[in-house]
């Protein structure tokens, strides 16, 4: 008896990723590619990302059950620009073309994005990105979202061409509701144009871009090592000089040396998050500015 | 211009509190043969820290310390019971198995919370440089506290007592280690204890001098490594550890001549510094016979400080390309800078760029980064050429000159023949 329930609840288990075949599964290296996947797939998608929220994206270690979500997608959307290059081996294992370089459900979403702080091989001083293709963090301008989503779009219906208008519809609606959020945002942000801030990390030229902020320097000058006196002594120096009254921080970044260089200069610090579900309320892409935007205004009208 | 010093001094005064007792704690850690034993507590700390965080508890409450402190007395327990399991196996290898299942299980349990990487490696890696008065205000009593216990317990705490005392000393200590890695990091807390406690040992017999010759030596270690962070633009933490290596590697050196036959101990620096020179000089001259056209340490350090000397083995065309190409390089950099910097100020100043002309700005740094690419292969490229030309003659200079240095009794030997 024992043994044929077990019989049944093998079944069902086998039996279950085909109903989940109704929905195209997508695979996104991080959650703000995820939120814009299903804005523009809706219900015809399941999407999933490998990198949870809150998670450093760019030091990421795979799990066993990624290279098996690898193995069921039929889409694969990644950063690029070297951000999140652990995929190229997980893709390497789970050997899958079609979701592959090059194969039909293979997106960049940095396809015809326009690159900021290109350095080539070499990394300037101060710069705090080991990346030589430029900084990845574009999705943080909101324009930058209308390419992501046109690439999606371009993606989705070639995988899935019956679907190709609906994605179409999805997608302009998103586009349309992205514009008038960015207009408000854009007002909100305005009266603090040229506003100088400092970072822990260098994750925000395309968001300061964008709505005219002024990032005069970073805490963290290489990934992973910790900054050295003299360049704090610096950072601290230029934020007395620039009159900076805000450090922003990432949720994943240490607390310890923001504050301490905070306090030296007078600053207070504002929590921001660079992803989607990085904090409470910045469950999708647009919350995600919603939030930021906010945390950026209150902070800054407290002078 | 805000001073080094005024930058600096917190930093140094937590260094000076954490020398005062880890220097003692070395000591004994020494003493005992348990060396690694600070990481072994350490990282049991943050297991417990890392529990306490899964149940939902934020990072610096009390709870948290509560669960921290009740795992590192159970740790204390185990090490304990170790030295009378110890009688086959050495406590070290317990103490190491300890250290591996505590962090693996900490890693296992930090898995299934977003975030928690970042919480663990905060408990792990202090930064000694942010830290400040604060931590002093916490960190004073405390090892106050545990230094009047053990002067209180010394005759009890020598490590051959009953396990109950053997207890008490690991408690303390992990009490005591799991504060001090919070503020400065495994590394840097490990030199602290073992260092200044392994000079005050080589140079002493009393406790009260180790611990003088240790105070003394941390203090001093501690300022010159921040000194160097500050002034050689290093990561703190880093710097003082080889800082303290340093130290250890100066103490070892002295030991002969200030302890031992000072001649001999003499005679047999020179020889090695000899052997030393001439391994090198002969290793640079293989190097450069067998594979010219591969990495010449020693070569590319002589040229790095006096540029000049290239000038000996580079014909005068291959000067002018060299220096033509290293110039190219550098403007290319410079205008690519030039790009980046104008991009950055439009970003805040005057009308806003639009994507095309920031595809067109970046389009111009991909290629200046090529061209740049370009040129530094053509300096390598002449470079290698000249070295493949000079190889032979250098090397058999580069030899006979090892030689020449090696200690090598070389009158003895030519007379030795020469009887024959």
């Amino acid at each position: 008896m024992a043994l044929r329930f077990a019989f049944i609840a093998v079944c069902c288990a086998l039996a279950l990723p085909g109903f989940a075949q109704d929905r195209i599964e997508v695979v996104t290296t991080t959650t703000d590619l995820r939120s814009l996947t299903e804005a523009v797939g809706g219900e015809r998608v399941a999407v999933v990302s490998l990198v949870p929220a809150n998670m450093d994206a760019e030091e990421y270690q795979p799990k066993p059950q990624d290279i098996l979500r690898l193995k069921n997608a039929r889409l694969l959307v990644r950063v690029g620009l070297d951000y999140d290059l652990w995929l190229d081996r997980l893709l390497a294992q789970a050997g899958k073309p079609e979701i592959g370089r090059g194969g039909p459900g293979y997106v960049d979403a940095s396809f015809a994005i326009s690159v900021l702080e290109l350095r080539g091989m070499s990394v300037g001083p101060g710069d705090g990105h080991a990346h030589g293709s430029g900084n990845p963090h574009y999705w943080l301008d909101p324009k930058n979202a209308e390419i992501i989503t046109g690439t999606i779009l371009e993606a989705l219906a070639r995988i899935d061409p019956a679907g190709a208008a609906s994605y179409e519809a999805n997608r302009s609606a998103f586009v349309a509701r992205l514009r008038a959020k960015l207009a408000e945002w854009e007002a909100k942000l305005a009266p603090f144009k040229a506003m100088p801030i400092v970072a822990y990390h260098n994750s925000w030229p395309y968001f300061a871009r964008r709505f005219r902020l002024d990032f005069v320097g970073f805490i963290e000058t290489k990934p992973g090592v910790p900054p050295s006196p003299s360049h704090l002594a610096g950072i601290v120096q230029t934020m007395r000089a620039r009159g900076v009254r805000i450090v922003v921080r990432e949720p994943h970044e240490p607390e310890r040396d923001v504050a301490f260089v905070a306090n030296k200069a007078g600053a207070s610090i504002v929590t921001l998050a660079a992803s989607v579900g990085a904090l409470p309320r910045t469950g999708d892409y647009i919350s995600l500015f919603d939030a930021n935007v906010e945390a950026l205004t209150s902070a800054a009208a407290v002078r | 211009m805000i001073e080094p010093i005024v930058f600096l001094w917190p930093a140094f005064l937590v260094a000076v509190c954490l020398v005062g007792i880890h220097a003692y704690f070395g000591i004994q850690v020494l003493a005992r043969k348990v060396i690694f034993v600070d990481l072994a507590l350490a990282q049991i700390a943050a297991l417990g820290a890392t529990v306490a965080f899964m149940l939902g508890h934020p990072a610096q409450s009390p709870a948290t310390y509560g669960y921290s402190l009740a795992f590192t007395l159970l740790a204390a327990v185990l090490l304990a019971f170790t030295r009378a399991w110890a009688t086959r196996v050495p406590q070290e290898a317990l103490i190491g198995v300890i250290y591996v299942v505590a962090a693996a299980a900490a890693i296992l349990l930090i898995d299934r919370a977003p975030q928690g990487a970042e919480h663990l490696k905060q408990i792990l890696t202090g930064n000694i440089l942010t830290s400040g008065l604060h931590d002093v205000a916490v960190i004073v009593p405390l090892y106050a506290v545990i230094g009047v216990l053990h002067w209180l317990l010394r005759r009890k705490l020598t490590g051959t007592g009953p396990l109950v005392w053997e207890f008490v000393f690991y408690a303390t200590f992990g009490v005591v280690v799991t504060s001090s890695v919070a503020i400065a990091g495994v590394l840097l807390v490990f030199s602290f204890l073992i260092i200044p406690a392994a000079i005050g040992i080589m140079f002493a017999s009393s406790l009260a001098r180790q611990l003088a010759i240790g105070w003394m030596i941390g203090t001093l270690t501690s300022a010159a490594g921040l000194a160097a962070s500050f002034i050689f633009d290093l990561p703190t933490g880093a710097a003082m550890v080889c800082a303290f290596g340093a130290a250890m590697a100066v103490a070892g050196l002295l030991y002969p001549l200030l302890r031992g036959n000072r001649r001999s101990a003499l005679r047999v620096a020179v020889a090695s510094a000899r052997w030393g020179a001439a391994a090198v000089l002969a290793g640079t001259a293989l190097q450069l016979a067998v594979a010219p056209r591969a990495d010449q340490p020693l070569i590319d350090i002589i040229e790095y400080a006096l540029p000049s000397l290239r000038a000996l083995y580079f014909t005068r065309t291959e000067e002018t390309t060299f220096v033509d190409a290293s110039e190219y390089a550098e403007r290319y950099r410079i205008d690519a800078e030039r790009l980046n910097d104008l991009e950055k100020r439009r970003r805040t100043e005057g009308e806003t760029l639009d994507d095309f002309s920031v595809g067109r700005i970046s389009s111009f740094l991909k290629s200046y980064g090529e061209m740049r690419k370009g040129e530094q292969f053509v300096m390598g490229e002449v470079r290698a050429r000249a070295r493949e030309r000079m190889r032979w003659g250098t090397s058999v200079g580069l030899l006979t000159l090892a030689l020449l240095i090696a200690p090598v009794p070389w009158r003895r030997l030519w007379w030795a023949g020469a009887s024959r």
